[in-house]
């Protein structure tokens, strides 16, 4: 029932902002609908830790741990954007980013658009996360880049249709890979009894049959499994729509994009990686995340190095992350999958938030530029400046950031595990793109001022931002107790108990 | 023994007899499918007619490749055309491996043909023989690709084993490698005998030809016998395509009456391609002549996919 | 179920064969094609072919959710992405594919190439017990991929990577057919929803693109670097 609630609602709210006939409207509708669902996933997060696991349709719906956590990160993100998003798009509105006709016709159907599309795009990610049929989460995963890719044209400007093409064209490739990756999964439990129905997709039912399952198809769907979903997460070298996508959706959008889009991406991955795991032993699928992970480390060390704008830098630190959380896994074990959860939720926290913070200063100061900027956010947005600065350095890891424990637990598992090589390469990839980030991040924050006016109130975007940066903070310290079960029960689905 | 010598001489004089008519045929089909009336089909006859009643003029400059060409080409083609089965599956000549014979030679023709143009010295000539060494550098290898593939299938490369061991097999054209290969030797067909879309046999213009421009400096009985080598050359590649895919009605042997009815069967066969490459010419336009290194590379990768997959199929 | 005695299941493999045989060399007429327009009516006749092997394959099988893939692609593919396609090409005005970045004899002797290495992968399925339903369809399903993958990075108008990403799908979906027998249905459903909207989505995308650039040479998107 409850999952059934949690799909419907975005729907419903998609559809009332696509028939709402004023921008209160669609606000309003946006809001409750995104307020809802993070009561349904908080909800369902009970009832999973309860229970243990959610089945519902026969098998059809599934929610287990790692289920209940991405959901619930995915709707708390929502839910922040959604607020973020009334007071960002009232300013465009006012600036004139969103088309210059005085009758505000072209500008409400913009905003219709966009209250329309993003709930219908949360939808996608949620179902993905209950989906049981390896096929219906491909369907799922597919919709996402569908519904997103109008959001990145947003603006409408050259750079972003440039944007779209690549997140679109590159995209479609990796899922096409996905897919073929699922037909070959599936053809390994072509032996399974029952396996013509629709049941014999489910994950929970190979799950439970891996020894049965054809080890050289297992292997080739895991490596296109990894080369597709792994191109939706941003992994190196199929990472190259995401700076744009980034840099040219609108912010709440990225920042759901980053944080939200990431984690289902990944738990696409965490999915096959546990059939995988099991029917091969970890040595191979672990190799080749490993592999991939410390590429994408590695390759965003450089670009963030030389970054001179912002939102850039982000998408870069974006697959740096997506690499951590990628090597995490590869290392497996009880202590790389629980610092790949704790990191997941760290990261969904932080992330969102420096993408907040971005767009205040973007949208106050006009430039996504470093040089634009010279270094008086602190004078001008004395509050944004303080929680940029402060989202920044928990997310390159400084302690008594949540992230620092998160990365700690990392390189503690790779030394642990016998990876030596893998910790050493991941403290020294982390060390540059530490370097990097807070150089440039400090540059536009800290400096002399200039002669920018100070921003206004806006109480929509920097109640936003204090809600996450009060809960960055907190959560460094403690965090909660069912969270911290919910995140031990998700890293014990990898394991297997 | 005698019989051999019966069949050459038959299949010698169908050769003959039959090419300057399928010229012909193509020729007036294609102007009644542009609402022409056409030459009618005899004109090619009555053309060789002229031609060997006029007087020639020869260049100074050339050398005895010029008159020698005309008839090396001629005999060459004749006797490839002796090699191929055309009205029996058993081919009346039987060379050192039938099918490196027929291509062999054609080559040989080509390639004398080539020299004659380049020998007279004119500037047309030499381009004609370029281009046409360039188009035949990638058709030669789709044909011989093409036609081993139906070696293979028949375990030999004896044309009279090929068309044996269609015979009896009339659905095998559907397989994939006799597909694919039929294919391939269709557009070798096309590019070898110089038709739309590689080359316009048809065309005054001197920059368009290839053929044409080789032999520009040849009259009198010497184009007579190169215009009649050219047609009994697209007979014999017609009749190899036909026979090697579809050998419907190709006799044992020439018999009697059996012969009869396998002539019967060799017109309708022709009718019939003669009639698709009437439709190709018309529709299309003639290729650039740098697009049609594109085309033959189709042609090649189609018969190199055909024998391949005669080992993987 | 009309009842045909003579679709046996010999003359059933023997369609099947040649029907995947026509996927083939269309996928490497495709990679030789210089008009869009051309193009798209290539990709609608491979689809077309495809929708027959489906249709054959759900006979000799009694799978009757085949059927509806088959139903499926012909609507889908066959009628409806072309004619969106090519009222785009129309409303575009256009009409030619520019030189590939590789050039077109080289890219159709590699896609010769590709074509080999998809019937090796494919040896690796091919299990002898089973109906050899599967071997042929199968090593042209995984060329049809790799093919529409190197035509997607060849090919330089927007309009022809669409539609090489449209028969890399189309490869899955022989792909899909020859190892599992088609996906259930609500899987089937959703993909073909998916393809339809993808179809949609990237049509919009391009036309935009021809209005900002005044081309749809993806090599002009450049100005997002670093």
């Amino acid at each position: 029932m409850l999952i059934i609630a949690l799909l419907l609602i975005p729907i419903a709210a998609a559809a009332a902002s696509f028939l709402a006939r004023r921008r209160a409207g669609m606000e309003a509708v946006n809001l409750a609908g995104s307020a809802a669902v993070f009561l349904a996933a908080i909800a369902l997060a009970a009832q999973v830790l309860a229970r243990g696991t959610i089945s519902l349709g026969n098998g059809f719906f599934f929610a287990d741990s790692l289920s209940a956590l991405v959901i619930l990160l995915t709707a708390s993100v929502s839910l922040v954007c959604s607020t973020y998003s009334i007071g960002y798009l009232r300013d465009d509105q006012n600036s004139g980013a969103l088309g210059n006709e005085e009758g505000g016709d072209q500008q409400l159907k913009q905003l219709r658009m966009y209250y329309s599309l993003t709930p219908l795009f949360v939808f996608s990610m949620l179902f993905m996360a209950v989906a049981n049929n390896l096929g219906v989460m491909w369907v799922a995963i597919e919709a996402t880049t569908l519904a997103s890719i109008f959001l990145v044209t947003f603006y409408g400007k050259v750079t972003s249709l440039e944007a779209a093409w690549k997140y679109a064209i590159i995209g479609g490739v990796g899922l096409s890979m996905a897919l073929f990756g699922t037909i070959v999964a599936y053809y390994a439990g072509d032996s399974l009894a029952g396996s013509e129905a629709l049941s014999g997709w489910n994950w929970s039912v190979l799950a439970q049959h891996t020894a049965q399952l054809d080890k050289p198809s297992m292997r080739l769907a895991f490596a296109l499994i990894l080369l597709g979903y792994g191109t939706k997460a941003g992994l190196a070298p199929m990472h190259t729509w995401k700076p744009d996508a980034y840099s040219e959706a609108p912010v709440p959008s990225a920042a759901i994009l980053s944080s939200a889009m990431l984690n289902c991406a990944l738990y696409g991955l965490i999915r096959f990686y546990i059939l995988a795991s099991r029917c091969l032993g970890a040595e191979y699928p672990g190799r080749l995340l490993l592999l991939f992970g410390l590429l994408s480390m590695g390759i965003s060390v450089p670009f963030v190095l030389v970054q001179k704008n912002y939102r850039r830098l982000l998408a870069y630190h974006t697959i740096d992350h997506a690499g951590i959380m990628v090597t995490a896994l590869g290392i497996g074990g009880a202590l790389g999958s629980l610092g790949l959860m704790l990191h997941m939720t760290f990261h969904t926290i932080a992330k969102s938030l420096l993408f907040l913070c971005a767009g205040n200063v973007q949208q106050h100061f006009r430039t996504e530029l470093f040089s634009g900027i010279k270094g008086s956010v602190l004078r001008a947005m004395p509050l944004t400046g303080v929680i940029f600065l402060m989202a920044m350095l928990a997310i390159i890891g400084m302690p008594p950031f949540s992230l620092f424990q998160s990365e700690f637990l990392i390189v503690r598992a790779a030394f642990d595990g016998g990876h030596a090589l893998t910790g050493a390469l991941f403290v020294l990839f982390g060390t540059g793109v530490f370097a990097g980030a807070l150089l440039h991040v400090v540059g536009m924050i800290l400096g002399p001022p200039g002669d920018t006016p100070v921003a206004g109130r806006r109480p929509w975007r920097n109640g936003s931002l204090l809600v996450l940066a009060a809960a960055l903070v907190v959560i460094g310290f403690w965090v909660p107790a069912p969270l911290l079960q919910l995140i031990r029960g998700a890293a014990q689905v990898v394991t297997g108990q | 023994m005698i019989e051999r010598l019966i069949e050459n001489v038959a299949q010698l004089i169908l050769l003959l007899a039959l090419a300057p008519l399928v010229t012909g045929t193509i020729r007036t089909l294609k102007a009644r499918l542009q609402t022409r009336r056409g030459p009618g089909i005899f004109q090619p006859y009555r053309d060789l007619r002229k031609h060997f009643g006029k007087s020639m003029v020869i260049p100074e400059t050339a050398s005895w490749i010029f008159t020698a060409t005309p008839w090396i080409v001629f005999f060459s083609t004749v006797i490839a055309g002796l090699m191929i089965p055309m009205v029996a599956a058993d081919a009346p000549l039987g060379l050192f491996g039938g099918a490196l014979a027929v291509i062999f030679l054609l080559g040989l023709g080509r390639f004398f043909l080539a020299l004659g143009g380049l020998d007279s010295g004119s500037s047309f000539g030499g381009l004609g023989s370029s281009r046409e060494m360039t188009i035949s550098a990638l058709a030669e290898p789709a044909m011989m690709l093409a036609i081993f593939t139906v070696a293979i299938g028949a375990g030999s490369t004896g044309l009279t084993e090929i068309a044996g061991a269609a015979i009896g097999q009339n659905w095998r054209f559907l397989a994939p490698a006799q597909m694919l290969a039929f294919a391939a030797l269709a557009l070798v067909l096309i590019a070898e005998t110089g038709r739309i879309p590689v080359d316009n046999p048809a065309t005054h213009l001197e920059l368009t030809m290839i053929h044409e421009a080789m032999i520009l400096e040849y009259s009198g009985p010497y184009l007579a016998l190169i215009e009649w080598a050219a047609s009994i050359k697209q007979l014999v590649l017609m009749t190899l395509l036909i026979n090697c895919f579809w050998p419907f009605g190709l006799q044992p042997a020439w018999f009697g009456f059996g012969a009869l009815k396998g002539i019967a069967w060799l017109l309708a066969k022709l009718f019939l391609l003669s009639c698709s490459i009437v439709l190709l010419e018309t529709v299309n336009a003639k290729l650039r002549l740098f697009r049609v290194p594109e085309l033959l590379a189709v042609a090649f990768t189609l018969g190199a996919l055909a024998l391949v997959s005669t080992f993987l199929f | 179920m009309l009842m045909r005695p003579f679709l046996t299941m010999q003359l059933g493999d023997r369609i099947i064969t040649l029907m995947a045989a026509l996927v083939l060399v269309l996928q490497i007429a495709m990679v030789a094609q210089r008009w869009i327009v051309t193009h798209i009516r290539i990709f609608a006749a491979q689809s077309f072919f495809l929708a027959i092997i489906a249709a054959t394959i759900a006979w000799l099988n009694h799978a009757p959710h085949i059927y509806i893939a088959a139903v499926l692609t012909l609507v889908v593919k066959v009628v409806l992405v072309p004619i969106l396609f090519e009222r785009l090409v129309d409303r575009m005005q256009i009409h030619k594919e520019i030189e590939p970045i590789v050039n077109v004899p080289l890219s159709v002797l590699i896609a010769g190439g590709l074509t080999l290495v998809g019937y090796v992968v494919a040896e690796s399925f091919y299990r002898p017990d089973e109906g050899g339903l599967g071997h042929n369809a199968l090593a042209v399903a995984i060329s049809l991929f790799l093919i529409g993958f190197f035509t997607m990075i060849n090919r330089r108008k927007a309009l022809t990577q669409v539609l090489a990403l449209l028969s890399l799908e189309n490869g899955l979906f022989l792909a899909a057919i020859s190892l599992t027998y088609g996906m259930p249905l609500i899987v089937e459903l959703g993909v073909f929803f998916d393809v339809l909207v993808a179809a949609m989505v990237l049509g919009i995308l391009v036309y935009r693109i021809r209005e900002s650039f005044e081309s749809i040479d993806v090599s002009r998107l450049r100005r997002l670097r670093g």
